[in-house]
């Protein structure tokens, strides 16, 4: 079937068959590939983007059902500028693989655009997405240093 | 700088791992595997696949793809699919379906009609101890069975049994998958006869040479390529799906994908064995130990192929004892087949002997560190060589000043609804090396790079080779790039044994000063624009030392000056006459403290540290962070994660649903701490490996506290909320 995806900023027109999930339809039909395939069963959180501004599994999505706007984390950084949450990921290194990253830095977007700061909200918000290298503690450092980096932002403006 | 070089490109979606790399026309390629443990694949009625939409090409036993025995130099001869119709166990690879889409393979897979002639699976560790075999612990040349006794000791036996205070006890641990969060996969892509491969991996010369001998290739018309790697942790020293791919893609004349599903990594790859450990301890009053005896048994395949070496890599080494006796033996099942993960042998060996320390200070009424204290070795056991730098009872005294260890009570403490409990352990992993070559070119334009094939599966070398190549050609960071994960680049930086700081960066340093002697002779010879003097090599340029007036010239200008774009040259470092002179090994102090709930009996740990002695430390953030990583494999083990077998051998747990892992909100803040003593005995580097130690030891660590706070001794991990409850 024809579908047409806004995908950071783009539109794509496409023809999948109706079983294709929005991750699949991401990495091997439009080439973008900072959404991972960790389990394709929503269970790791790898493949997180964002649908309409929220968080989804893009792995339990099937493309033909989307019709908001699509952020993958492709979109979040412009002219060589990085996103805060993903400089704050590289300055505390709340990484080592990597697999997981494009997901955690998803879920962190989300997190910060929501305001929690404190600690253990940041891990109960942060549970959906498994860092086998486990950089847990780094993790909740990076989104707590970009949270407070954009509220600082914000209140410059 | 960020600690990785590579943080940049990972945090924005560019890394490109394996199925990240776009080839046009790359078919897609899904494996099929078996549903009994033990038999034979009778028939395989594929004519429903092969007539299904976008289908490609269909291999099973009885249309195998053409592969040629492959005998690895880390592991051994190498499993190849399809090649027989033995069945050894459940989830075992049988078929292999190519097609346009990952859909339409995925889909015509599963029509395929398979029927077996079943064999008698024997799938219970339990039950198969009592018939179990001598077996070589992995990773070592010693024998199943060795004792050391004092003179005038008859036996193990004896010794305990003259012992002031001895304790029995026998511990479990589960079976584990690495779990690496990029399931295994290979992208082949074949031009001019010569094989490309982006296949995730631990070293990419060794896959290469893999598959040049299984595609029957000359080793130079094979590149493998891991730039980055989704984890590893031991479980991508081999690479299967790039064999498939490989093979597929040279029938079908296009570039073929082969992914693993998660479920599918858990049977169709290798996994850690499940362990049974008997320790007796015996000591004086004062707590000097005075015997060891370590009974290890590990489940293998029914071919042996990988014992988890529990008492050779723990009992063999930690403790100073004038009377040691140890064993191994196996289990063989019809299991999906066994391999190194992080610290094979030190993490379920440490569980067990740290578990039975703990309980001897319980016996002894003694602090669990003074016995450790006490007890603390200046070299294995009967053996001359002596630690080369061995800091352990520092670790100890950081470790429980920062943690505040005098606050604990024997009998842990009540706060509110939760017993709380702190416990410690020792953690220790080998000092090793492998041969390494690395290469070091200096560039016109005044950068240089620092090259090995090697892999960063998130372990932190590309930093290390960045660090270390700075500091060998004494020039800013920001103008070296290291590079890793290419076949074709120098054979080093393997990522396996805590070995690749050690191994690549010495090669480093020893690249790096012949670059600078060449750089020299080129500067000096008859055409170069130091002839005649005597030059030396500072901050990235050649200086005339008998002339000071002489301005310098930069490594850049030299060669520019000379015509050259570029000057190379390659370093070699193996393990030496170093190994004849200590032991070497990297040691810490871990500590544990852990919450559980007095009616739910939920489990949570609140606070860890770890205080590790491992040499120099060349890339701090990174090194805190590997660290820090293991440390929390160390709590999965003793809280989360255990591979189920059903009795017919399926792995019941075969996802990250069932297959428990630590999320976010199971991990409390992780303190790691440094004592740092360069150990240059071991190389010039002065860096041991620390990317498996911070595992070892905490899995007793969370026991022994769980221990402190409840009076219950669980000897078996993982824990449960039921090995809690009061009957």
């Amino acid at each position: 079937m024809d579908i047409a995806l806004q995908i950071n900023g783009t539109t794509e027109h496409l023809d999948v068959s109706p079983g294709v999930t929005l991750l699949d339809a991401l990495r091997e039909r439009l080439g973008i590939t900072g959404p991972k395939k960790g389990c394709d069963r929503g269970q790791c959180g790898a493949c997180t983007v964002h649908i309409g501004g929220r968080t989804a599994l893009s792995c339990l999505t099937l493309a033909a059902t989307v019709r908001q706007p699509i952020t993958t984390v492709e979109g979040l950084s412009t002219h060589d500028q990085l996103h805060p949450v993903q400089r704050a990921f590289a300055d505390q290194d709340a990484l080592q693989c990597g697999f997981c990253t494009p997901g955690q830095i998803m879920s962190a977007v989300a997190a910060t655009a929501q305001g929690i700061d404190d600690p253990d909200e940041v891990r109960e918000f942060m549970s959906g997405n498994l860092c086998r290298c486990s950089a847990y503690p780094n993790i909740v450092a990076a989104v707590r240093s970009a949270g407070s980096e954009e509220r600082r932002t914000d209140a410059t403006v | 700088m960020t600690a990785r070089p590579d943080a940049p490109l990972k945090v924005t979606g560019s890394a490109t791992y394996a199925l990240d790399n776009l080839v046009d026309r790359a078919a897609h390629g899904f494996l099929l595997l078996s549903t009994v443990a033990h038999g034979e694949v009778a028939s395989m009625d594929v004519d429903a696949v092969r007539s299904a939409p976008g289908v490609l090409g269909v291999y099973t036993p009885f249309e195998p793809l053409a592969l040629h025995p492959v005998t690895s130099p880390l592991l051994g001869p190498m499993w190849l699919p399809l090649q027989d119709t033995n069945v050894t166990h459940h989830g075992q690879p049988i078929g292999f379906v190519v097609a346009e889409t990952f859909e339409q393979a995925r889909d015509a897979a599963g029509l395929a009609a398979v029927t077996y002639e079943e064999r008698q699976a024997a799938t219970s560790f339990a039950d198969g101890l009592a018939s179990a075999v001598d077996a070589q612990p992995a990773a070592s040349e010693a024998p199943p069975s060795l004792s050391v006794l004092a003179d005038g000791v008859a036996s193990i036996e004896d010794a305990l049994d003259a012992s002031d205070v001895t304790i029995d006890a026998t511990y479990e641990t589960a079976p584990q998958n690495h779990a690496a969060m990029e399931p295994h996969s290979a992208v082949a892509v074949w031009a001019d006869g010569e094989l490309t491969v982006y296949t995730g991996n631990q070293a990419s010369h060794l896959v290469a040479a893999d598959l040049a001998g299984a595609l029957g290739l000359p080793a130079d018309a094979v590149q493998v390529r891991n730039p980055v790697v989704g984890g590893a942790f031991g479980g991508k020293a081999t690479s299967m799906p790039a064999v498939l791919a490989a093979a597929a893609a040279r029938e079908l004349g296009r570039p073929v994908k082969a992914a693993l599903t998660r479920e599918q990594v858990f049977t169709a790859t290798a996994n850690r064995p499940a362990t049974v450990q008997r320790i007796a301890l015996g000591a004086r009053r004062d707590g000097t130990l005075a015997a060891v005896r370590h009974d290890s048994w590990s489940s293998a395949t029914p071919d042996l192929g990988f014992i988890e070496p529990t008492s050779h890599g723990t009992s063999r080494e930690w403790y100073r004892t004038e009377n040691l006796a140890i064993s191994q033996k196996a289990v063989p099942l019809n299991i999906p087949p066994a391999t190194f993960m992080r610290a094979p042998g030190e993490g379920p060996g440490s569980f067990a002997l740290e578990s039975a320390i703990d309980e001897l200070a319980v016996a002894l009424a003694m602090d669990p560190i003074a016995l450790r204290t006490r007890n603390n070795s200046t070299a294995p056991p009967g053996e001359d060589l002596q630690w080369s730098s061995k800091h352990l009872d520092e670790c100890f005294e950081v470790g429980a000043a920062r943690f505040g260890w005098e606050r604990r009570s024997p009998d842990g403490r009540v706060e509110g609804d939760w017993l709380v409990g702190m416990g410690t352990a020792t953690a220790m992993f080998p000092g090793l090396r492998f041969p390494a070559t690395v290469g070091v070119t200096l560039h016109a334009d005044d950068t240089a790079t620092v090259a090995a094939s090697g892999a960063d599966p998130g372990t932190g070398l590309l930093g290390v080779l960045g660090i270390v190549g700075a500091e060998s050609l004494d020039l800013d960071r920001d103008r070296i790039t290291p590079l890793l994960g290419d076949s074709r680049l120098p054979p080093g930086g393997l990522s396996g044994g805590s070995t690749a700081t050690a191994s690549a960066g010495s090669a480093t340093m020893v690249a790096a000063g012949t670059v600078i002697e060449q750089l020299l002779a080129l500067a000096t010879a008859p055409d170069g624009p130091f002839h005649g003097r005597e030059v030396g090599y500072a901050d990235g340029s050649v200086h005339a030392l008998d002339d000071t007036d002489r301005a310098p010239m930069t490594f850049g200008e030299v060669l520019r000056s000379t015509g050259r774009d570029s000057l190379g040259a390659t370093g070699t470092t193996a393990p030496g006459e170093e190994m004849a002179k200590h032991s070497f090994g990297s040691w810490g102090a871990q500590f544990c403290e852990v919450r559980v709930h007095r009616l739910t009996r939920e489990i949570r740990v609140s606070r860890l540290l770890g205080v590790f002695d491992a040499g120099r430390i060349i890339n701090p953030q990174a090194a805190r962070s590997q660290l820090m990583g293991g440390m929390i494999w160390g709590v999965s083990a003793a809280l989360h994660e255990g591979i189920e077998f059903g009795a017919d051998g399926r792995v019941t747990n075969r996802d990250l649903a069932d297959y428990l892992l630590p999320v976010n909100a199971d991990i409390p803040d992780v303190d790691v701490r440094f004592v740092e003593h360069p150990d240059t005995l071991l190389s010039d580097l002065g860096a041991r490996g620390l990317g498996e130690i911070g595992l070892v030891g905490m899995a007793a660590a969370v026991a022994n506290a769980v221990h402190n706070a409840t009076g219950v001794r669980v000897r078996r991990i993982p824990i449960r909320l039921e090995d809690l409850l009061e009957d």
